[in-house]
Formats: structure tokens, C-alpha cells, sequence
């Protein structure tokens, strides 16, 4: 009887292990890694394949592997050959030509010429002169308009020549991709956002995306027809993961090349292990405490929705509050230290821009309060600061739940705000949400209602758009502190179309003062950027600036270039190659996911679990029928 | 069945005695399933904390009053290491008991009401009602109600208003309370409902209906004393379930970090790489809590079905 | 009536089929913030481009019934709207791609559960405080209690970081070319290996503690004694009598149930970045990208009502009394 049972259990056990053969393989080493894949990590989803259509940082980082800039961002952020192999500026400035190499080709075979250029600028062009302004999310049109361009003209293959309304470098520093005619000339304004740019993607970049899994990972391969050999790399993938301690385990067991955006303990713990590096990129961006200033400048007011108080529109009280903000406390605390303290809207990364402010205020309670009461914010009896009005300041601060530094530095915040006798309190919401409330009428039925927030930006090259988001245009659009100077506006302008560097940083340090003074935010701290790299398979890892920034997510497809797999010859430099590589005369097939390495469910995979199954469901039945029978004795 | 003599007064006094006497057996027998004593131990523990939390271990530590350096190992002073923002890990964790017990207690409430009132009136009222409330019912169980709760979280976050709190408890966790409860009332309603037609169906109804007593005074007086102890033992489970539910809500980021529960310390010590750096006493404590906890009130669950139900145990 | 049944069943799946589409058109019309600025995701445009965006989402034209016809007719043909984070893409493509890997992990994870968790819950039952019960229920009672969440969490650090028998994420070694089928087959299966053992031990807790009082019960019924008195052997009793019986309630209270135990799938995936329609519902919450969110959920709420289906056709087969 008992062995009848034994011989049962034991068949159940034997389904069981054929599932556990399928699926357990005896201690299964980390498999091997293809050498020439490049695998890199972030925490961020792409949201578009469409480079008009992205918002987010990775987006930026897909397009220009997909596809070449005009003139590409050097590893010191100089302007190297792109889409165009050399410029000049006219005489009086007004007028660039740009020359293009002969024979270039895209990723699919046909004639990369300057008319591609010419319509991708003149697609900017109309779509800046269109009646919203802007081109899909309006991410990428303003670097034309600021760079003044009016017209775009292709006299020949090779040649191109934009004329400017004054004289500046900026379309030196144009983030615009450089698109295939042939692929888009269907693609009208009005359905761009319609557009959803399917790999495989036809571009002149390094790398063309042949396989989008959305939140999963781009898969990219190298472009055959690329203007010079470079990038050790056949392959690159970008996978997205859904937290940073899964992407450090997979860069530590060797599944991932290089992890953009570590947090501050896991970057201590990854320094530590051989084999791999670990950089902190100087941030061109900062954390900002801000404040809704709705009103300020214009006199508007909000029926349901503006500021609680109209201390918040008082440059004075701004002023008063920043005394009380440890920011050095913030940088140890909040950053682990990984992080410079915040000043002015444009970050030291921008060294050429970047003023510390005439007047800085430190952290003194004692005089915030002082200050305050200067102001004519009384204490009542009960030690709650009033407004002018005699109604007591409780403040609601806002935050997204995109960064757990920033309801770290609202506690902060809270205790020492609170310190002064002024009450805050605290929410999280999501990004989309948070753009929801904090939007002002001018950009359709929102009410702006909230008083004080954290939130982040990130910079370009050039400064301006740091700079352009506290104009009074921008309410509605980008700005978030409903901040408008006119003296500020005209400053903009001003440096916009100065024209030597000299006279531009001029106009920017006043600039930076102004913003400081006045305080629509206190630029909590420059937060770094922390990455990791392992050196086992490839090299020439090189910082991009070289002194410090970090190899990859930075401006322009250059770092992937200059990677080498370890053993190989290291490519020629990059800033070296001027002189057209004679392109591959060969029409070289687009690349494509060669049956290989499909990296979704194959149908033959699909049917080989699903045969498993059957084949486990079918014991259990034979199993089932048998036993009356094995039972008969 | 009482004597008609028996004043108001007198009749209240025999009613508790009978409850006293019941209450003792009850205990009587309740004490003699072990493991049943042994969850209710382990939830009087967690009720102590949930009580006094700062009586234990202090006020809640915030970044600013945070005491240690980051992310530390356990040392003498802090017996359970520290967080990514050097905060004691005991501290948040005995803090994060008050929170993750108050949410399931007001989730159950919610449950338990919507549950309740349904099973009654379906049972009680039967006809089309009951079967449109109990095709409704059987809708709510078969629906994958995590996913539901999802879409319902952004809703009532939006209906409630961007205020931060109410008696001191903050709005996320309101959100929480009352999606667990929308999404999870299905399975007491139909047990609610199995009772009352059992009760129904009892001579007592009847003459209360005789008497002329109004359906909503038979419901409330009649059939709800006598399904108590089925929604007791039910209470208890639910409690258990709203417990998990809220872990795993926190952890996929609606919790709230300035009012820390466990599953939002979960949440926290994953993005802050603690299982990767090795960091265990920074997700151990909380996971730990709630195990004990949904284990103890699971134990305490059974046990009680046991006592209360003899007949369910005999045939479900 | 073993077709009477059956029919009835199927009319109650169509009609629970057609209040979850009547609640999802619901839902997404008490969304937080209005769909055409969320399909645009740009504040400030002109009014044409919004005008523009209300018609080619339908919601110039009055919610009933145009609306409402145009969401059933289109859901009809499965077209589900479209992403707000993934920029206008179809949701019925974003989910298509996620469904397979979901399916693979639940569904296997199911199926073990279901063969170790009864087998489990049936011995412990029959063998009631034996070392194996013990052992068995007490930690089939852990694993019942711990988060899916928290267990993975614990299996990742253990098996995947500590020991590096696993790769910690994924699906696949992304890139990877594949020598042969069976290396595809194999790197599949150490990236499963992981996340299933997460679902399948979370379910086996719950599976065994069902088996196992549904077993205690049915080996306390009239005719199991009966069977006992009449001299038939204890093996032969539980194979015969108790476990089939106990075996139709437990299985029936899985396929209702599933719907619930999809939350563990979902938890299970985010710890292991695995691919799945979980890691995508999270993601898709994240971002507030309501009609994706609303796709998971019409999806899977269909999926466990046909599963449904299909547990009732099979306990109409395995019941005698449905049968009869």
C-alpha cells in the first residue's frame, strides 16, 4: 500500500522536475556576454522614438545615437564634425556655411546631402512660424529660434548655408537631429506627434535603434554607412530598469556595461569593487525650493487658485526665507555629499556663464527672523508668522514623487520654515499631476494653485534655457514660479544677441544676480550625476567634459564613439577626423535583427513552453486515470 | 422566550450577564486553540506599538531630526541600523506599526461596512434586488481588484483635494483606506448574505414582522446581532488581507513618505539599493512586522472561525 | 443538463464581460485631469490644436451614447486608445507585448503551485500533526503571510546577488545570439528561474492551507467513516474519497481567486524587472497613463473571467452531482 503511494508521489514529483528541468538549469552561471554588445543602464523609460516627440532625457540620448547633430558636441563640449564635416562664418557674421562630405550615405543605403539638412532646418522653421510656435512637445525648435536663424538654402550636394539675424555661434550648439528626407518629407506639422518612427531607424548616426521594447530596452545597431569607423561596439543596448538597485546588481554581476543615475550609497559601495569606475558627473541642472510668485509683474490675479498669500509675490520675504536654509546641510545630507551648493540659475557646469552672487545669504536664523519682522512679517502671540494682511502663513509645499531627495529636503525645509513661524505642509505628487496644478490660467483651465515646491531642471550646453524659463512669456509654458521681470526679459534679449562672449557673460552675471536677489527659487544644490562602468569589455571610456563629466548621458553621441572592446585599436579621435572617410561604396543593407538575437518571446520558444506545459498537464492526467485502476488489488 | 414582567432595566442586566457568560466561554474555549493564543499575543504586541509608539522609541525621526550617519549596520545605539538619511531603522519601524495598523483598521471598517450592508439587504430583501446586488458581488470577486484599486487610487486622490491631512492622519493614506475597501468588500458581502438567509428564515424574524417592525429595524436589531460572529472572524482576515494590500500598494510608490508605513519602508530601502548593498536591517524589521502581524491574525482568524462557527466547521 | 450549465455560465461570463467595459468607460471619464491635455502633454497650445485633439479623441460628441458606443464598438475591435507616455502608440500594442511573459510567469506559476501546494496541502491534511504537517503548514502559513514582493526581494538577494547563480533581471541576455534553440530555451529558464519561484512559492503557501482544511474536513465526513468502518485501507480512503472530494472546492476557490492573486504576479515582476504586463501596470501608474492602465485592467479582468469559464467547464466534467 504504502509503495502503491510512494510510486504516486513520485510521479507527481517527476512532473514537477520536468518543469524544474525546463526552468532550472544546475547552477547557472551568469551567462557569457557577447563582446560587442555595449549595454547600458537607466532608471528612465523612453517615451518616444520620435525625436520631436521626447521629453526625457533618455529620449535625447536615442536620438543623437540615431542620428547625427549638424555640428557634434567634443568630449570638451566644442563643436566637432556631425551631420557637417567643416563651417565658416561670414565676414560680418550673419551668414554660416556648412560643408557636407561627399558620398556620405544614411544607415539604409541612400544619399546623405545637404538638402537633408536643409529640410530638416526648415521644418524647424515652419514649425516655429506655424500659429502654436513650436514643433511636437517644443523641446528642440527654440535652439534654432535662438540661434536666430531666418533662412536655409542647399546650392548644392554638399553645401549648406543659413543666414542669421544677428551675428552669434549658437547654431553651433543647435540640439536639432539632422532627418532623412526621403523617410520624413510626408511627415507634415500637424502630424508630427502622430509619428511614431518604428524601428528600424533610418539616420546618420552612429547607431540606428533596430528594436523597441517599450520599458524593456532599445536595441541599436551600428550604422554600416557611419562618416568615420568608430565605436568599437556592434551593437548597443539601452535597458531601462524599473529601479536602480536591480541595474547596480546587473552592472555588478557583469549583465550591464555602464548604469546611469546611481544613488549616493550604492555609488560608495560600487567605488570599492574592482573592475569597475565609478565617475560623478558635475550636473548641469540643480534642485530648486521655489515659490509661486503669480502676479509679480503683472498685477493678475487667480479667482480659485494663485498663491495663498501675497507674501509669496514679495521679493523681501523670499529673501528672508533663504536665510534659513542650511544648503551646505543639504548637500551632506540629503546628497551624501554628492552635490555642490545651489546658487544661481546657471550651474558652475557652465563655466564660462557661472557667477556666484554679489550678496549671498547664509544660513542665520536669527536674521531670517530679523529680517522678516523688517519686512513687516509679525509674530502673533501664539508665535505664527502673518502675512501683511494679519492672516497667519501656513504654506503648502509640493513635490513630485520622481526623486526621494526631494521630500528629504522638505523635511528640512518644514522644520526650519517652521523654526521662523511659518507653517508647511507637505505633498507628493506625481509628475503629471503636480504640471496639472501648478499650470497658471494662461496655459488653458488650470489654477495655479499651490505655494511652494521642489522640482528639478536640467541644462543645455548654452545657457539660455536655463535663463529663458523665469521670462514672463514663459508663464504658461515652462515656467514653474510664475516669475515676470521686465528688466530680467530685456536682459535675455540682450544677451541673446550679444556679440562677443565677453559682453554675452556680462549681461548673464547681472542676470544671475537678479534671479538671486529677487529669489523666485532657492537653487537648493547642484546635485551630480552619478554613474558606473565596468572596464572588462570595453575601453576608452572618456569623460565628456573630460573633467567632470561622465562617459555617457551627456550632449551628443561622442562617448559612444570613442569606446573601444578591450584589445582592439583604439579608434582614431574624434576632434582628429575632419578629412571624409571615403563612405563605403557598397549600398549596405539597413541593419536589422538578424534571427539570432531576437530578444522578445520567439513563436519556437512560445512553443516549446507551451509543449512543456501540455506535456505536464498530460501526466497529471494519466496520473489521474490510472489511479482507480493502480488501485485494484 | 422572556418573561413579559421583566422591566427594561432588568431585561438590559440579563442581557449582558448572558453576554458575560458568553464572553467567558468564548475566552474559555478560544484559549484553548494554541495558536490562536499565540497570534493574539503577537497582535497585542503590535497594538502596544501601534498605541505608543513614541512612549518606546521617541517621536517619528525625520530627515532633520535624523540621529546616525547613512545607511549604517546596527550598532548599540541604533539597534536596527540606520536609513539612507541616517534615521534609526527601530524608530521608523515601531512608528510604521501605528500606521500600517491604523490603515488596515479603518480599511476593515470600510470593508466591513460596504460588505456588510450589502450581504443584509441582499439576503434580507431578496427578489431582483438580490440579484442584481449579487451579481454586482460576483463582478467585485472575479475582478483582478489590485489593478482596479490602481485606477481608483488617482480618482479619489483628485476627489479628496490636494489637502495634506485629517485628524492628523495624511490624505495618501485616506486613498489607500478607501481603495482597499471599494476593492475588497465582495467576498464578506456573500458570506453576510449566506447568514442572513439562514436567519431569515427563523422564528424570531417572523415575529418581529408580526409585531410590524420595518425591514430596516429587523436588519439592524434582528439579522446584524446574529451575524456578528461570522463578520468577527471575517474582520480578522480582512484585516490581514488589507494589511498586504497596503504593503503592496506603498510599494509600488502611493504610500507616503512623511508618514511612513512598512510597505512604504519596503519601498524605500528598495530605492535606496538596501537589498543590493547588503543593507538588510533596513527591509528585514519591516518585513519581518509584517509577516508576524498577517500571520497573526491569520492564526487568530482561524481559531476564532473555529470557536464562532462550530457548524461552518462541520460543512462549509 | 450538463449543457444547461454550462450555457448559464456562459451568459453570466458575457454579462460579467460587459460590465467590465461599462466600467472602464466609467473610469477613464472620472480621470484626474482632462484626456486631450493629457494626450498632448503640452501646456499652452493653440485652441485649434486642442479642438483638434477632442475630436479625434471623440470628446466633442456627447458621452451618451456616442460616446459610449464608440468606446464599445472600438474595444470591440480591440483597439484600446492610446498611450499618453509612450506618445500616441496604440495601448492594445504596448500590452501585446507585455502579455506573453505574464502569462508564461502566472501561468507556470499556477501550475506548480497547484501540483506542489495540493500535493502539499493533501498530505499535511492526511498526516495532520506529522513532521511534514508541521513543517509543511507552518511554513505554507509563512509564505501565505509575506508579500510576493518581500519574498523576491529575499530570493534576489540570496540566489541572484549573493550566490550569482541567477541573472538578477530580465528575461532574456539582451543581445544575446543563440547557438541553438535549447540555449535560447536555457537562457530563458535561469531568467525565469527566480520570479517563478516567487509566484509559485507565494501560491503553494495559500494552495496547501486550502487543501490541506478541505482534506480535514471531507476526511470528517459520514461516508469517509463509513468507508473507514467498512475496512478500506487508509491510502485507499484518502486517494478515492478525500482527496478528489476535497479537491473540487479547493480548485473552484483557485479560479475565483485568481483575479486576487494577479496583485502577487504584478509585485513579483517589479522586484525582477521581468518584462510582464505587472512591471507595465506599475509604470504605467507611475506615469499616470490612464488608458494603459485601463488596458491591463480590461484585459485581465476578461482573461480571469474566461479562466473562470474554463475552471467551471472543467469542474462541470469532474463533478458528478454538475454532471448529473
Amino acid at each position: 500500500m504504502r509503495s502503491t503511494m510512494r510510486v504516486r508521489v513520485a510521479r507527481v514529483l517527476g512532473a514537477g522536475a520536468l518543469v524544474a528541468a525546463l526552468l532550472l538549469p544546475a547552477a547557472a552561471p551568469v551567462a557569457a556576454q557577447d563582446e560587442h554588445i555595449l549595454r547600458v543602464g537607466t532608471t528612465q523609460d523612453l517615451d518616444s522614438m520620435n525625436p520631436w516627440q521626447t521629453a526625457l532625457v533618455v529620449g535625447f540620448e536615442v536620438f543623437t545615437l540615431n542620428y547625427d547633430l549638424l555640428v557634434n558636441f567634443g568630449s570638451n563640449l566644442e563643436p566637432v564634425p556631425g551631420f557637417a564635416e567643416s563651417w565658416s562664418q561670414s565676414e560680418d557674421g550673419l551668414t554660416w556655411t556648412f560643408k557636407m562630405r561627399e558620398g556620405m550615405l544614411w544607415s539604409d543605403g541612400e544619399p546623405a546631402t545637404a538638402e537633408d539638412a536643409r529640410w530638416t532646418f526648415q521644418f524647424v522653421l515652419d514649425g516655429i512660424n506655424s500659429e502654436d510656435g513650436f514643433i511636437g512637445l517644443g523641446y528642440l525648435d527654440y535652439y534654432v529660434g535662438d540661434a536666430g536663424v531666418t533662412a536655409v538654402e542647399a546650392p548644392d550636394a554638399t553645401t549648406l548655408v543659413v543666414t542669421t539675424d544677428r551675428p552669434n555661434d549658437q547654431i553651433l550648439r543647435t540640439y536639432v537631429p539632422i532627418l532623412p528626407k526621403h523617410v520624413w518629407e510626408d511627415v507634415t506639422l500637424a502630424a508630427v506627434a502622430d509619428f511614431q518612427n518604428t524601428p528600424t531607424v533610418v539616420g546618420s548616426g552612429p547607431y540606428q535603434a533596430v528594436e523597441w521594447q517599450t520599458g524593456q530596452f532599445i536595441r541599436f545597431a551600428k550604422n554600416p554607412n557611419y562618416w568615420k569607423d568608430a565605436g568599437g561596439a556592434e551593437e548597443v543596448i539601452i535597458q531601462i530598469f524599473s529601479s536602480a538597485d536591480t541595474m547596480v546588481q546587473a552592472l555588478r554581476t557583469g549583465q550591464l556595461d555602464y548604469a546611469h543615475g546611481v544613488n549616493a550609497d550604492q555609488f560608495d559601495a560600487l567605488a570599492t569593487e574592482a573592475g569597475i569606475v565609478t565617475v560623478e558627473g558635475s550636473a548641469n541642472g540643480f534642485t530648486e525650493f521655489g515659490f509661486n510668485t503669480y502676479g509679480t509683474g503683472t498685477g493678475n490675479t487667480i479667482p480659485d487658485g494663485g498663491p495663498s498669500t501675497p507674501a509669496l509675490l514679495d521679493a523681501a520675504f523670499r529673501d528672508a526665507v533663504g536665510y534659513a536654509i542650511d544648503k551646505e546641510l543639504l548637500v551632506d545630507r540629503v546628497l551624501g555629499g554628492y552635490g555642490t551648493v545651489g546658487s544661481t540659475q546657471v550651474p558652475p557646469f557652465q563655466t564660462q556663464y557661472h557667477v556666484e552672487p554679489t550678496t549671498p545669504r547664509t544660513f542665520d536664523l536669527e536674521l531670517a527672523r530679523s529680517k522678516l519682522d523688517a519686512a513687516g512679517y509679525a509674530l502673533d502671540s501664539n508665535g505664527t508668522r502673518l502675512d501683511k494682511e494679519g492672516n497667519p502663513l501656513n504654506l503648502r509645499l509640493f513635490m513630485p514623487d520622481s526623486e526621494s531627495t526631494y521630500p528629504a529636503a522638505a523635511q528640512f525645509i518644514q522644520d526650519w520654515l517652521g523654526e521662523l513661524g511659518i507653517g508647511v505642509s507637505t505633498e507628493v505628487f506625481d509628475s503629471q499631476t503636480l504640471t496639472d496644478i501648478m499650470l497658471p490660467p494662461e496655459a488653458g483651465d488650470y489654477t495655479a494653485d499651490y505655494d511652494l515646491f521642489i522640482w528639478g531642471w536640467g541644462g543645455d550646453v548654452d545657457p539660455n534655457s536655463l535663463l529663458s524659463i523665469f521670462g514672463c512669456e514663459q508663464i504658461g509654458s515652462t515656467s514653474d514660479s510664475q516669475y515676470c521681470n521686465p528688466a530680467y526679459d530685456t536682459l535675455f534679449e540682450e544677451q541673446n544677441v550679444a556679440t562677443s562672449t565677453e559682453e554675452r557673460r556680462a549681461i548673464i552675471a547681472e542676470m544671475q544676480n537678479i534671479f538671486y536677489d529677487d529669489a523666485p527659487y532657492h537653487v537648493l544644490f547642484y546635485d551630480s550625476t552619478l554613474a558606473a562602468y565596468r572596464t572588462d569589455r570595453f575601453e576608452g571610456w572618456t569623460n565628456q567634459p573630460t573633467e567632470d563629466g561622465a562617459p555617457l548621458f551627456g550632449y551628443g553621441s561622442t562617448g559612444y564613439t570613442l569606446l573601444t572592446t578591450v584589445g582592439a585599436e583604439p579608434s582614431p579621435d574624434a576632434s582628429e577626423t575632419a578629412a571624409p572617410s571615403g563612405a563605403p561604396a557598397t549600398a549596405a543593407p539597413e541593419p536589422s535583427a538578424d534571427a539570432g538575437t531576437t530578444s522578445g518571446i520567439s513563436p519556437a520558444l512560445l512553443a516549446g513552453i507551451v509543449l512543456a506545459v501540455i506535456a505536464v498537464v498530460a501526466v497529471l492526467l494519466v496520473r489521474r486515470r490510472r489511479t482507480p485502476v493502480g488501485e485494484e488489488e | 422566550m422572556t418573561a413579559p414582567t421583566l422591566s427594561a432595566g432588568q431585561l438590559r442586566g440579563q442581557r449582558l450577564r448572558l453576554r458575560i457568560r458568553s464572553w467567558r466561554e468564548f475566552a474559555g474555549r478560544f484559549a484553548k486553540r494554541r495558536e490562536g493564543l499565540v497570534g493574539a499575543l503577537i497582535i497585542t504586541f503590535f497594538v502596544v506599538l501601534a498605541i505608543a509608539p513614541q512612549l518606546i522609541v521617541g517621536p517619528l525621526e525625520t530627515a532633520t531630526t535624523a540621529t546616525g550617519d547613512r545607511l549604517r549596520a546596527p550598532t548599540g545605539v541604533h539597534v536596527l541600523g540606520t536609513d539612507e538619511l541616517g534615521r534609526d531603522v527601530l524608530n521608523l519601524t515601531v512608528h510604521g506599526t501605528r500606521v500600517s495598523m491604523i490603515i488596515g483598521a479603518l480599511a476593515t471598517v470600510v470593508t466591513l461596512f460596504i460588505g456588510v450592508l450589502i450581504g443584509i439587504v441582499s439576503g434580507f430583501t431578496g427578489g431582483i434586488v438580490d440579484s442584481i446586488l449579487m451579481r454586482f458581488t460576483d463582478f467585485f470577486l472575479v475582478l483582478p481588484t489590485f489593478v482596479l484599486a490602481l485606477i481608483l487610487a488617482p480618482i479619489l486622490r483628485e476627489i479628496i483635494g490636494t489637502q495634506s491631512a485629517i485628524f492628523g492622519i495624511r490624505v495618501t493614506l485616506y486613498v489607500i483606506v478607501v481603495v482597499i475597501g471599494l476593492t475588497s468588500w465582495a467576498s464578506t458581502a456573500r458570506i453576510v448574505r449566506a447568514q442572513t438567509l439562514s436567519i431569515k428564515e427563523r422564528a424570531f424574524v417572523d415575529r418581529a414582522r408580526v409585531i410590524g417592525a420595518g425591514s430596516w429595524h429587523i436588519m439592524r436589531h434582528h439579522i446584524l446581532p446574529n451575524t456578528l460572529g461570522l463578520i468577527v472572524a471575517n474582520t480578522v482576515l480582512i484585516f490581514a488581507g488589507a494589511i498586504l494590500t497596503e504593503t503592496s500598494l506603498s510599494f509600488i510608490g502611493l504610500g507616503d513618505p512623511f508618514q511612513p508605513s512598512w510597505g512604504q519602508l519596503l519601498d524605500a530601502a528598495r530605492s535606496a539599493g538596501a537589498p543590493g548593498l547588503g543593507a538588510w536591517w533596513y527591509f528585514l524589521p519591516p518585513g519581518i512586522c509584517i509577516v508576524l502581524v498577517v500571520l497573526a491574525f491569520t492564526l487568530v482568524g482561524g481559531a476564532l472561525d473555529d470557536v464562532l462557527n462550530p457548524r461552518l466547521r462541520a460543512r462549509r | 443538463m450538463g449543457s444547461g450549465y454550462l450555457g448559464r455560465r456562459l451568459f453570466q461570463a458575457l454579462l460579467t464581460i460587459v460590465m467590465i467595459v461599462l466600467l472602464n468607460f466609467i473610469l477613464f471619464r472620472m480621470m484626474p485631469g482632462s484626456p486631450e491635455r493629457a494626450a498632448l502633454r503640452i501646456p499652452g497650445v493653440s485652441q485649434e490644436v486642442f479642438e483638434n485633439t477632442r475630436a479625434r479623441l471623440g470628446l466633442d460628441k456627447p458621452v451618451f451614447p456616442d460616446q459610449l458606443v464608440a468606446y464599445i464598438t472600438s474595444t470591440a475591435q480591440g483597439d484600446l486608445g492610446y498611450s499618453y507616455k509612450y506618445r500616441g502608440q496604440p495601448v492594445a500594442e504596448v500590452i501585446g507585448q507585455r502579455v506573453w511573459p505574464t502569462l508564461i510567469l502566472f501561468g507556470l506559476g499556477e501550475i506548480v503551485a497547484i501540483v506542489v501546494g495540493l500535493t502539499l496541502g493533501a498530505y499535511s491534511g492526511w498526516r495532520r500533526g506529522g513532521a511534514i504537517d508541521y513543517v509543511g503548514n507552518g511554513l505554507s502559513l509563512i509564505l501565505y503571510s509575506m508579500p510576493y514582493f518581500l519574498l523576491g526581494m529575499i530570493l534576489l538577494v540570496i540566489f541572484a546577488v549573493g550566490l550569482g547563480w541567477f541573472p538578477v533581471s530580465g528575461m532574456f541576455t539582451l543581445g544575446q545570439s543563440y547557438p541553438s534553440f535549447a540555449d535560447q530555451l536555457f537562457d530563458f529558464g535561469t531568467h525565469l528561474a527566480l520570479p517563478l519561484a516567487t509566484v509559485s512559492l507565494g501560491l503553494i503557501g495559500q494552495y496547501s492551507i486550502l487543501m490541506r482544511s478541505s482534506v480535514i474536513e471531507t476526511l470528517g465526513e459520514d461516508y469517509v467513516t463509513t468507508a473507514r468502518a467498512k475496512g478500506i485501507s487508509e491510502t485507499r480512503v484518502m486517494t478515492r474519497h478525500a482527496v478528489p472530494n476535497a479537491m473540487l472546492p479547493t480548485v473552484s476557490l483557485i479560479a475565483i481567486n485568481l483575479g486576487y492573486l494577479i496583485a502577487g504576479a504584478i509585485t513579483a515582476e517589479v522586484v525582477f524587472n521581468w518584462p510582464g504586463l505587472g512591471t507595465l501596470t506599475v509604470d504605467a501608474l507611475t506615469s499616470r497613463d490612464y488608458p494603459v492602465l485601463q488596458g491591463v485592467f480590461l484585459f485581465l479582468s476578461i482573461s480571469v473571467v474566461l479562466a473562470n469559464l474554463a475552471a467551471d467547464a472543467v469542474y462541470g466534467v469532474l463533478d458528478p452531482r454538475v454532471k448529473g
